[in-house]
């Protein structure tokens, strides 16, 4: 008999005997009796003289009583160890099968018909390998995806192995075969006769392949480019050592060829927000010339379309130039046979591709100086920004009279008003000045220079202030407590700075257009844009389309404190993701668009789409490997053990104390145990 | 002398309905039960019959020194040569002493043994009195507890009501002790009907003996309840005399019952042979059976009244 659960005998010894002394003590102690007063106790005393002399047969059956209690104990502490029948076998192994459920595991190239799954097949081939198990070998089943996840522990029930391998299903991710030979080798480590069964089509990264060891020692202290003993170590760490244990590989699928979409992203221009262009990268991974039509959708409408010729193994990348055609955010791609009537793509998974356009939307600004060309000029160049103008008096005249229109941005140039436009509009000073600037200021540096800017925030990246010159530039107070942030600093004084007072935001330059060579830079005009995108909430550094299998932290904005966000698939299923310090953790499943959404109370705080795709040369060569060389060696074929069912009879022990149970309630009932 | 006053009673020992008016329909037609079944067979009313100095000749017995020569039987002793002495009856009026167990252990049941006993006694004490004998009513348990005075006359039935209504019901069962303590006091002998449930660690044997050797005629009437011989209780349990306060851990089984129960008839069965041999009246019976069921059927049998 074998016992399979992953429990200490030194546990379940303490366990027993807590349990058995407890019971022991229970019998020892006796229930506080019940009184019951009777007329004439003489008689009672008469009968029990009498009884005295059958009082062994008493003794034995309170011992019984006990006996039989004990036994229950101890028969479901034997079934807590899952005991087996069949023999213990000193050739018993412990094996873990590795089932490939990645995205290539879709293709559709096996069966009589070729319209089987290789997972399909791959389920089968594995099932058979459980029928092939020997007597005490306990089985581990992992799933291999983008992640490597158990799905049982080992064990020897093959029947509930067998559900287990029905149950699985492929995801959109490539394999991560590295991962999942690392977790099996680590759950095989100082168990008996350790196997790995790789259950798949050979389609991983060759990155991959190469990462495993068979002996630590063979990894060699030097290597060509002289490294040294640190990276000695870390390239000994960084191998995966399957030595001592014995690794095979069961290889399934049929077809090669497969044209698929390696790449695809979509950007907007930085000077015309309103166009964007598109990159799409095809392979051809068939040793046959093919031919794609190649269509960018924007939501359901066609944008462009395009033939595309391929030579065997050809990789072609294209950029589809200005495109500004329709009103969704959501692009896709997709390729097609040029020929109606051919078969389907048997790989159909990186025929589809999808990216997210960066949001970007018109804003309405007012500008309110004096004159300046420059600020007028520099605002004129960006398509998406329409722009009013008036002269303070103007301006406080309208606002005064509420006849001010909407606006969703207006800059200041050298006037600081005490009235201001409604909360929602965001404001641009031009050196503020009096009592009424957004920022208290502290002093007046003439002929300074910016010492220092804050590149991490938005309003100043990619911007370069070192060269300019300023005739006099006012210096702010900033309260880093109230979370204003100083943009650029003149010797550790701050001469611009940014904060947000509700859902207004605010920034305020210290220097005035004039009296600087700034707006003849650059610099000005992306200064403009940026403060104009970071009014708006666009960031132009925010990646929407990512690769299934990857794990990308996600910024959204507004959900400090919020520790969870939801995500929804595309196909409409729903988890948790976790979300901390304003970064969500997101790994897409599958491929298409994902919704994020944080809630706070109840309410929608902020919600966020990103594009998955496969985009992963190597899980698209769908060319099954019949060998696999992992770490220089040639992985063989599984062997066929000895077909022998262990059976498993923790379920006959939990009847048996059930049986124990009944027929002490019925003892102790008919008084025959008492 | 009165009774001592009764302690506070437990809802159980609720005496105020005992003699009801119902009661005492039952009273009235036990008596006239009694008189049809005793007229013919006795013409006077009961008397006691003792030999003395009556008028109705009894018997002879031989002259012996200092016997009364107006006694001797001349005639005999003409004819025969011997000098015999003639006996008559003496009647007097028969004495009926009613002695209840007032022990712990009769407050036990339902209804109370102590309960029954009273209206057993109360429903012989009436009989008695409404054909003339005189009778007393001796609550006991240890010792004698304070008695009701013999006396005559059917109107007392109220007074007997009153007296057992206040008895103190308390303290173990010692039937010797109170035997002894009752022939010293009564010197009057009599009929002394002992209704009790005999629950004695030390035996009934004796105190039984010491009324008959003292001239009493006992009649003995057992009670006792059923759930006494079928107890329903299991497992284990903590029994403690009500009397002694004696305990016992025991686990009751079924077969344990019923030993119990053999035990019991056993020891009743003991109580019964003696009387049976002894020629005392013996009747046993449980709270359940109506009392005056019980008294009728005491009458069937005889050996109450003569």
């Amino acid at each position: 008999m074998n016992l399979l659960a992953p429990i200490a005998p030194g546990t379940i010894a303490t366990v027993a005997a807590v349990l058995g002394g407890l019971l022991v003590l229970a019998y020892i102690l006796k229930m506080r009796r019940r009184r019951f007063e009777v007329p004439f106790s003489m008689l009672w005393q008469r009968v029990l003289k009498e009884k005295e002399a059958r009082s062994l047969w008493r003794h034995l059956k309170r011992w019984l009583s006990l006996l039989l209690l004990l036994a229950m104990v101890g028969l479901l502490l034997l079934a807590v160890l899952e005991p087996i029948l069949g023999g213990k076998s000193n050739n018993a192994r412990s094996v873990v099968i590795i089932i490939d459920a990645s995205a290539s595991m879709k293709t559709l190239d096996e069966g009589p018909d070729g319209t089987m799954s290789r997972l399909g097949l791959a389920k089968e081939k594995v099932i058979q390998l459980l029928d092939g198990m020997s007597a005490g070998d306990s089985v581990m089943l992992m799933r291999m995806d983008g992640r490597a996840t158990p799905l049982s522990r080992f064990q020897s029930d093959i029947p509930k192995l067998k559900r287990i391998v029905k149950d699985i299903v492929a995801t959109d991710t490539p394999a991560h075969l590295r991962s999942a030979m690392s977790s099996a080798a680590d759950a095989l480590r100082m168990r008996q006769k350790p196997h790995i069964i790789l259950v798949g089509d050979g389609a991983y990264e060759e990155r991959d392949l190469r990462s495993f060891t068979w002996s630590a020692e063979e990894v060699s202290p030097v290597t060509e480019d002289g490294g040294t003993e640190e990276s000695f170590q870390e390239r000994r760490l960084s191998v995966v050592d399957l030595g001592d244990i014995e690794v095979r590989y069961q290889t399934v699928g049929q077809a090669a060829d497969n044209v698929g979409i390696i790449g695809f992203n979509v950007r907007r221009y930085i000077s015309n927000k309103l166009n964007y262009e598109v990159y799409i990268e095809i392979q051809n991974f068939s040793k046959e010339p093919a031919s794609r039509r190649l269509v960018l959708y924007n939501g359901d409408s066609e944008i462009d379309v395009k033939e595309i010729q391929l030579k065997p193994g050809e990789r072609s990348a294209r950029i589809f130039k200005d495109l500004g055609g329709g009103d969704k955010s959501v692009l896709r791609a997709t390729i097609e046979s040029l020929d109606d009537k051919a078969a389907p793509d048997a790989f159909a998974l990186d025929d589809e591709a999808w990216a997210l356009i960066p949001e970007n939307k018109r804003q309405k600004v007012l500008l309110v100086s004096e004159d300046n060309l420059y600020i007028e000029a520099a605002l004129l160049i960006f398509e998406h920004l329409d722009v009013d103008k008036l002269t303070p008096p103007e301006y406080e005249k309208r606002l005064t009279a509420s006849e001010l229109e909407s606006y969703d941005a207006v800059i200041f140039h050298k006037y600081t008003p005490e009235l201001l436009p409604p909360s929602e509009t965001h404001l641009l000073y031009f050196q503020p000045s009096g009592d009424h600037s957004p920022f208290p200021v502290t002093g007046v540096l003439s002929g300074g220079r910016v010492t220092s800017i804050s590149d991490t925030h938005p309003v100043m990246r990619w911007v370069t202030m070192d060269d300019a010159n300023f005739a006099n530039l006012h210096t702010f107070a900033v309260d880093r407590s109230k979370a204003e942030v100083p943009l650029a600093q003149s010797i550790r004084s701050p001469i611009a700075a940014a904060k947000k007072e509700g859902r207004r935001k605010i920034a305020a330059f210290g220097f005035d257009i004039e009296g600087t060579d700034l707006m003849l830079r650059v610099a000005f005009p992306l200064l403009m844009i940026n403060t104009m995108d970071w009014f708006a909430g666009a960031d132009s550094d925010l990646i929407t389309t990512y690769t299934t299998g990857k794990r990308a932290r996600v910024p959204l904005d507004g959900t400090y404190g919020i520790s969870e966000v939801s995500v929804a698939t595309p196909t409409g299923k729903k988890y948790k993701a976790p979300l901390s310090e304003g970064y969500a953790t997101f790994f897409a499943s599958e491929v298409g668009v994902h919704t994020l959404t944080a809630h706070e109370e109840g309410a929608e705080v902020a919600t966020i789409s990103l594009a998955s795709n496969l985009s992963n040369a190597a899980e698209s060569d769908i060319e099954p490997s019949d060998e696999l060389i992992l770490g220089g060696k040639t992985l063989a074929p599984p062997a066929a053990g000895t077909a022998s069912y262990p059976q498993s009879i923790w379920l006959y022990l939990t009847l048996m104390v059930l049986l124990l149970l009944l027929v002490e309630w019925y003892t102790f009932n008919r008084r025959i145990t008492v | 002398m009165a009774a001592r006053a009764q302690k506070k009673a437990s809802p159980a020992d609720d005496r105020s309905e005992l003699f009801n008016e119902e009661f005492l329909k039952k009273l009235e037609y036990l008596h006239m039960v009694s008189r049809k079944t005793f007229v013919g067979s006795n013409r006077a009313d009961r008397r006691m019959r003792k030999i003395g100095s009556g008028i109705e000749f009894a018997d002879h017995r031989k002259y012996s020194m200092g016997d009364d020569f107006r006694y001797i039987d001349w005639n005999v002793y003409g004819r025969i040569d011997k000098l015999l002495l003639r006996l008559f009856e003496e009647e007097e009026d028969l004495h009926i002493y009613i002695l209840i167990d007032a022990s712990k252990s009769m407050l036990i049941g339902e209804p109370l043994k102590l309960h029954y006993a009273m209206q057993m006694a109360a429903a012989l004490t009436y009989i008695g009195l409404a054909n003339l004998d005189r009778v007393g009513i001796v609550p006991f348990s240890d010792g004698l507890h304070p008695h009701l005075p013999v006396a005559r006359g059917k109107q007392r039935i109220f007074k007997v009501f009153d007296f057992l209504r206040k008895i103190e019901a308390g303290g173990p069962t010692q039937l010797e002790t109170v035997a002894e303590s009752f022939v010293h006091r009564y010197k009057r002998k009599g009929l002394a009907i002992v209704i009790s449930d005999f629950y004695d660690p030390r035996g009934f044997e004796e105190g039984i003996n010491s009324l008959r050797y003292n001239g009493f005629e006992p009649f003995v009437l057992q009670i006792y309840d059923q759930k006494e011989v079928n107890p329903n209780f299991h497992g284990d349990l903590t029994l403690v005399d009500c009397e002694t306060g004696v305990s016992k851990e025991i686990t009751v089984s079924k077969a344990l019952i019923e030993a119990y129960q053999r035990e019991h008839d056993k020891y009743c069965d003991e109580l019964s042979n003696y009387c049976s041999s002894k020629g005392i009246p013996y009747f046993r019976t449980h709270t359940q059976i109506a009392f005056d069921e019980l008294v009728l059927k005491i009458f069937r049998v005889g050996g109450f009244l003569r």
